[in-house]
């Protein structure tokens, strides 16, 4: 009756992945135990040391185990270009598609005044301070392009410009492969009006 | 219920899932509803997470039944209102006010057309504060909350522009005596001013019509305070 119930806590436990549902989580529990307990262990192990252990860089706020992040403490990353993203998901885009060189400041979200998500919440006051002692020349907006975003990035813009750093925005446009017709409107306007010489 | 077709506006939006958004809709003949848009944060919805966004008109198809309807199409009716600084906050607290006075699915389409008068004000750019007051007062009349505020609630006597006025929560509008504090005193000629859709003429009226409205506002609102308000406050020192 027991081993009964603790199956059922796994199944359940496994519920709180992204895009698992109870069918999903029993067929995973199910995997692990008949065929991959060594996986499980491994698993259950990183994890429980990982929920514990990793916490946010106390200068750019992206997650880490150590006080500043790898970024933030390589001595050959430009100190002077900072990239300002909302999720640390987006840091490891960043990282992974470009060659920016520059470190990042990671908001944990977008201002939303309508669920009370301001300034305070998204750290900007430790933004401004990083910002107030210099050395950054060039910030980056890597904010998604929505209403709130737009008021992030504003937000971001005013208190950089404030501390006198140029402030530089991602460009906006046509993704790769796709076609004129099938864009929507907007994104149309956007890629048109920020044109550039050939 | 089969599909209907509206045109309307996104008051607020949440992500719901991994790639889909709960909207509450403000819509023609509807009113304010929740819907869910499926899908719509995949890379291939189509720029729908592009199109159900705040201050874009709408044409929206809403399927199911239930309090919350799925929304099965959504096209864009020309191009968003355009707002960016304290326009676009003012945008939020309007937004705001919509969803927290209006109840669901009670239609308001006269206020949908003085919400759209006012996003192309804002929009427009030049003083936002008369914009906001307008919108309060006409949002006020279409909930039954409004007040004739060219004369005295309970004597009906008309307003004297050089007299000084209190609003009273439930009482509506009474001469100021001298027990009252003048900071939540208005004159006669702010709410003159307000009754015939004037402009204000200088700082203190601006300053009186703000408390007067919020003072009409507050016994709607409850307890819990605008969160626009509080943003404006942190983010421009003070007003709102």
């Amino acid at each position: 009756m027991s081993e009964r119930a603790l199956l059922d806590q796994l199944v359940d436990a496994l519920r709180c992945l992204p895009g698992v549902g109870p069918k999903s989580a029993q067929r995973i529990a199910f995997h692990l135990l008949e065929r991959d307990r060594a996986g499980g262990e491994r698993l259950a192990r990183v994890m429980a040391e990982a929920m514990t252990r990793i916490g946010r860089c106390e200068r750019c706020r992206t997650l880490t185990e150590r006080a500043r992040c790898a970024i933030c403490a390589d001595p050959s990353r430009d100190t002077g270009l900072l990239c300002v993203v909302e999720q640390p998901s987006e840091v490891v885009a960043i990282e992974q598609a470009t060659d920016f060189g520059g470190r990042y400041f990671v908001l944990g979200g977008r201002l939303s005044p309508l669920d009370g998500i301001g300034p305070a919440e998204l750290g900007l006051d430790r933004l401004e301070a990083l910002l107030a002692e210099g050395g950054v020349r060039e910030l980056v907006l890597a904010i998604s392009p929505t209403v709130e975003g737009g008021a992030t990035a504003q937000y971001v813009a005013e208190l950089a410009a404030a501390q006198g750093v140029a402030v530089t925005r991602i460009a906006q446009g046509v993704p790769l492969g796709g076609d004129l017709d099938a864009l929507d409107s907007g994104t149309l306007a956007l890629a048109l009006a920020g044109r550039r010489a050939f | 219920m089969g599909a209907s077709a509206c045109h309307g506006f996104v008051l607020h939006r949440h992500d719901y899932r991994d790639t889909s958004l709960l909207v509450e809709l403000f819509c023609v003949g509807r009113g304010r509803l929740p819907a869910v848009a499926r899908g719509a944060r995949r890379a291939r919805a189509g720029g729908r997470a592009a199109l159900l966004q705040p201050f874009q008109p709408l044409w929206l198809e809403l399927g199911g039944r239930g309090e919350v309807r799925t929304l099965t199409r959504v096209e864009a009716v020309g191009r968003p209102y355009a707002l960016a600084g304290r326009a676009l906050l003012c945008g939020f607290y309007v937004n705001e006010l919509l969803l927290r006075l209006l109840g669901r699915e009670d239609p308001h389409d006269a206020l949908l057309d003085d919400y759209q008068v006012a996003l192309a004000a804002l929009a427009a750019g030049g003083d936002l504060e008369p914009v906001l007051r307008r919108f309060e007062l006409r949002l006020l009349d279409a909930l039954g909350y409004g007040l004739a505020l060219a004369v005295e609630t309970a004597t009906g006597r008309p307003v004297r522009a050089t007299a000084d006025y209190v609003f009273e929560p439930e009482q509506g509008l009474r001469a100021a005596t001298a027990t009252d504090d003048p900071r939540a005193c208005c004159r006669g000629v702010t709410l003159l001013a307000l009754a015939a859709d004037a402009k204000p003429v200088d700082a203190e009226q601006r300053r009186e019509a703000r408390v007067l409205l919020r003072a009409m506002l507050a016994p709607h609102l409850g307890d819990r305070p605008l969160r626009t308000r509080a943003l404006f406050q942190q983010w421009y020192g003070r007003r709102g």
